[in-house]
């Protein structure tokens, strides 16, 4: 899980996070795929994956207190299939930091990579903050 | 799994009802918890009114249609781009539809490019967007 946490006013373009690590054991899969209501096939559902890139990132900085942060959008690529008990490595960065009158507006860009540094992910999140 | 990968397939539908209960599991899986998802009190002093779904878990049924038409394709070479139009809130059903638009071939890869959307029972779009799955030509 994520060590330091920044606040959302440090949050500036361009702005990298630490890497985070997580294992995709079978018991989160599992936990997972009950909590989607999924069958599952063997491999890690990708999008179990990209679950885990967001709370890794939501977990790396503060909000105001009373803010609420809603997903605006959210693009996805999945470049090979993830056995269950890979360890992954999230990368996250602020690709733009907007703010249009009572609305900021996040956009982060995510890579995750396995244990083998091949990216098994890429991902695009725009995040609306109404303050 | 689809048999036939062609213009206008249409792939089954995924129908989920969401309750403040899977909303919790998902947040205990995902480890988002943030208030909006969760905390009812306060999530009815926002401007939402109420909690809502992660836009994560109604993209999890997306993937789970595309999963079931497209397979390993899917799990290895596909791309979704997203749009949330409205919050899914507990109570809702969540119909999530889906077809192939087209399919191109660029070299020796096919490529199936798909629309999606998400409506609840009143017919209100949640989530709309594209996908594009990768696949070895012989499928098509």
């Amino acid at each position: 899980m994520a060590g330091k946490t920044v606040s959302y006013e440090e949050l500036i373009s361009g702005y990298e996070f630490p890497p985070v690590n997580y294992e995709l054991s079978a018991s989160f899969v599992s936990k997972y795929l009950k909590a989607v209501d999924s069958g599952g096939d063997g491999f890690v559902p990708p999008l179990a994956i990209t679950a885990c890139a967001i709370a890794a990132m939501t977990g790396s900085f503060s909000m105001p207190s009373g803010t609420i942060a809603i997903h605006a959008s959210q693009e996805l690529e999945f470049f090979k299939l993830v056995p269950i008990g890979v360890t992954i490595e999230c990368h996250t960065r602020v690709a733009q930091k907007i703010a249009r009158g009572k609305m900021s507006m996040l956009i982060l860009e995510q890579e995750i990579f396995d244990k083998d540094k091949e990216k098994v992910q890429s991902a695009r999140a725009t995040i609306a903050l109404p303050t | 799994m689809l048999t036939e990968i062609q213009e206008g397939k249409a792939f089954d539908s995924v129908v989920r009802h969401i309750t403040q209960d899977k909303i919790k599991l998902y947040a205990e899986a995902s480890g988002d918890f943030n208030p909006i998802h969760i905390d009812e009190s306060f999530a009815a002093k926002t401007p939402l009114g109420g909690t809502i779904a992660h836009g994560m878990l109604n993209l999890a049924y997306v993937s789970e249609m595309m999963t079931s038409a497209f397979g390993r394709s899917w799990l290895s070479g596909g791309k979704l781009r997203a749009k949330f139009k409205e919050p899914a809130r507990p109570g809702d059903t969540l119909t999530i539809n889906g077809k192939i638009d087209c399919v191109e071939q660029k070299d020796d890869v096919s490529y199936a490019n798909c629309s999606f959307e998400c409506r609840n029972q009143k017919g209100e779009m949640i989530v709309t967007g594209e996908t594009i799955v990768k696949f070895s030509s012989d499928k098509k």
